[in-house]
């Protein structure tokens, strides 16, 4: 689903060059849960920017899907990140102007869907999430974890193949955060890849796999039973 | 398209929305009222006189004292300047097209004619008076020289007239005025030739009238006329005007030159104020559509910079820089489309009221599609840039901790 070889991303100013990533190279298969975690600065942004196609990397190779990625213009990136790609994001990123139908539209209007089936699918994705009763309230009406999951109806109405989630339990209490994770893990088991940024052992031990990045160094980790936080496991 | 959710931020955002709206509806209202009387000073100061003007220069020219023969002196006087190099031809005359100031008579179809008579210029000079002019005859003939009259005679009468084709019309609906009486007062005139056009003096009796002249044939000396016109050639008029001074002086010492112009001149100087309010209304139009402009620009880019992140999550999502760039026309398209439409409705109110209050015509329906197309290609622009930027926002902005 996602390959990348000797990823290299760096940020250069007039006076310093910062390696964010360096030779990162990892895969991504069909079906798989993986988290990345590490710590503040490590890269593990810059990695989600990278495989998100919100940002251009410097050297190396990226297939997403079995497109290589390196070439396209910025119509093919935002078609194929489109297409391809959910988000969850750690603090929401709801539009408050819009309210929940029209937030959760915002992906399937560049998809192209017609007037009926982007309704059909945004009712199913807020069904989904539990919200569909809330669908006419704006953000600002809902609780933060009411906000994550519009977040998350948001990413998966255009059924994309993978999920890209950034911290997506970071602002949410160990309730709220149980119900996300869950939420996720129900769709992984549907069979959309899962790639979870975090900095959280107890939410990276969830994973089927941790990839550990440091100063952007990249290593690959099974899934330590122990880090499982026993809140969590009886979710 | 974004159509509904973009009315749906900018209800939450009405009061910005609003204040542009209205910019742009009171400028859409000004404008096109502006618009319409800067056609309507254009139109006039093109208003054709009928006289070959950029061959013609006139004298006006007073005498000091009694002259004893001022006939004879005027017949030297045109003889004169006849023998000036450049000088195609030359006649004595009361009044010319725009010179302001001009001789009016009622006239009619019928005798002593109260209630249905209109007014109309009455031009009269010397033979030559047609050929100086350069007017068109486009009906019936000059006059002859047995037809002229001396003006300064006692009860001196003439019993022949040239009309414009608008008088002949307006005295004579659908129908040949040739070998018809008119009548100034109780006075019949014969029509033996119409010309094309020859404008008034000025249009003081309404413009409906401006193109109502005659020509009598009544050979008018300098004492009384007071203005001797001289057509040149092609490009000699100033030199013609150089020698002009010299050359009546020459003749008779005891007169004074008051004017000595060209009747381009003379039209500039006719229409100064019209030209001067068209200038005025272009400098305020473009005012206008500059503050409007400058707000739409202040308020895209405070939109933009406000939104930033959310451009950011739009682009994350899937939205393309096209698509951004997309979005931000059609929100001031929506937002000039308002401000067009309440415009409108105000145009239309203040042009009921400077109808009321200045007498200007009404607001022709034609100004209003222009206006708003001007103003839709004004808001286009103005906001291109501050839209640029946002289309050039990363959506790797999306993942930046707030």
């Amino acid at each position: 689903m996602l390959t990348m070889k000797n990823v290299t991303k760096v940020f250069r100013t007039e006076m310093v060059e910062t390696h964010a990533l360096r030779e990162l190279t990892l895969e991504v298969k069909s079906g798989e849960f993986v988290a990345v975690t590490g710590p503040s600065g490590s890269g593990k942004t810059t990695f989600l920017n990278i495989a998100g196609l919100l940002d251009d990397f410097t050297g190396g190779e990226y297939r997403l899907d079995g497109v290589e990625v390196r070439q396209l213009g910025d119509r093919a990136r935002s078609k194929l990140r489109n297409e391809k790609i959910g988000f969850v994001f750690q603090s929401f990123n709801l539009i408050p102007d819009l309210n929940l139908f029209d937030n959760v539209d915002v992906p399937l209007r560049y998809r192209g869907f017609t007037r009926g089936e982007r309704r059909q699918r945004i009712e199913r994705a807020l069904e989904r999430v539990g919200l569909a009763s809330r669908i006419r309230h704006f953000p600002a009406e809902l609780s933060g974890g009411q906000q994550q999951r519009v977040a998350i109806a948001r990413a998966i109405a255009g059924d994309p193949k993978l999920l890209l989630a950034d911290e997506p339990t970071g602002n949410l209490d160990s309730q709220m955060a149980r119900e996300v994770m869950q939420l996720l893990e129900e769709l992984n088991a549907g069979g959309t890849v899962v790639v979870i940024v975090t900095h959280d052992p107890e939410i990276a031990a969830r994973a089927q796999r941790n990839v550990h990045i440091v100063d952007g160094v990249a290593s690959h980790l099974d899934r330590g039973p122990a880090l499982v936080s026993p809140a969590l496991r009886t979710a | 398209m974004d159509f509904l959710p973009i009315l749906s931020t900018l209800r939450r955002h009405r009061t910005a929305a609003t204040l542009v709206v209205l910019e742009i509806a009171l400028t859409c209202a000004i404008v096109s009222n502006a618009v319409f009387l800067i056609r309507e000073r254009l139109a006039r100061m093109d208003t054709p006189s009928g006289v070959v003007e950029e061959e013609l220069v006139r004298v006006r020219l007073i005498g000091i004292g009694q002259t004893a023969d001022a006939a004879a002196l005027t017949a030297q006087d045109l003889v004169a300047l006849r023998a000036i190099p450049g000088v195609k031809s030359v006649a004595s005359t009361n009044q010319v097209p725009f010179g302001n100031s001009g001789w009016n008579s009622s006239v009619s179809s019928i005798p002593d004619d109260v209630s249905g008579s209109t007014t109309a210029s009455l031009y009269m000079g010397t033979q030559d008076l047609l050929e100086t002019w350069g007017v068109r005859l486009i009906a019936g003939r000059d006059f002859t020289p047995e037809e002229y009259v001396d003006a300064d005679a006692k009860d001196a009468k003439v019993s022949s007239a040239i009309v414009t084709r608008a008088l002949a019309e307006r005295l004579f609906p659908g129908q040949s005025p040739l070998g018809r009486t008119l009548y100034l007062g109780s006075d019949p005139e014969t029509i033996v030739g119409v010309i094309d056009e020859l404008a008034r003096p000025n249009d003081r009796n309404g413009p409906e009238s401006a193109a109502y002249s005659m020509v009598l044939p009544l050979s008018i000396s300098y004492t009384t006329g007071g203005t001797y016109l001289i057509r040149v050639e092609p490009g000699r008029g100033g030199e013609v005007l150089a020698a002009v001074d010299a050359t009546l002086t020459k003749v008779a010492a005891n007169r004074i030159f008051t004017h000595l112009e060209s009747l381009t001149e003379v039209r500039d100087s006719y229409f100064r104020k019209d030209r001067s309010m068209a200038y005025l209304l272009i400098g305020v139009s473009l005012a206008l559509l500059i503050i409007t402009a400058l707000g739409i620009v202040g308020l895209a880019s405070f939109w933009v910079q406000q939104r930033t992140r959310q451009i950011g999550i739009r682009r994350a999502l899937g939205a393309s820089r096209g698509d951004i760039l997309r979005y931000f026309l059609l929100e001031n398209f929506i937002l000039a489309t308002m401000g067009i439409v309440v415009g409108m409705g105000l145009a239309y109110a203040l042009n009921h009221w400077l109808m009321d209050a200045y007498a200007v015509p009404r607001l022709p329906a034609t100004v209003l599609p222009i206006g708003a197309v001007a103003l839709w290609l004004l808001g286009q622009l103005a906001v291109l840039a501050p839209a640029l930027r946002a289309a050039r926002i990363s959506p790797a902005i999306a993942t930046r901790s707030v």
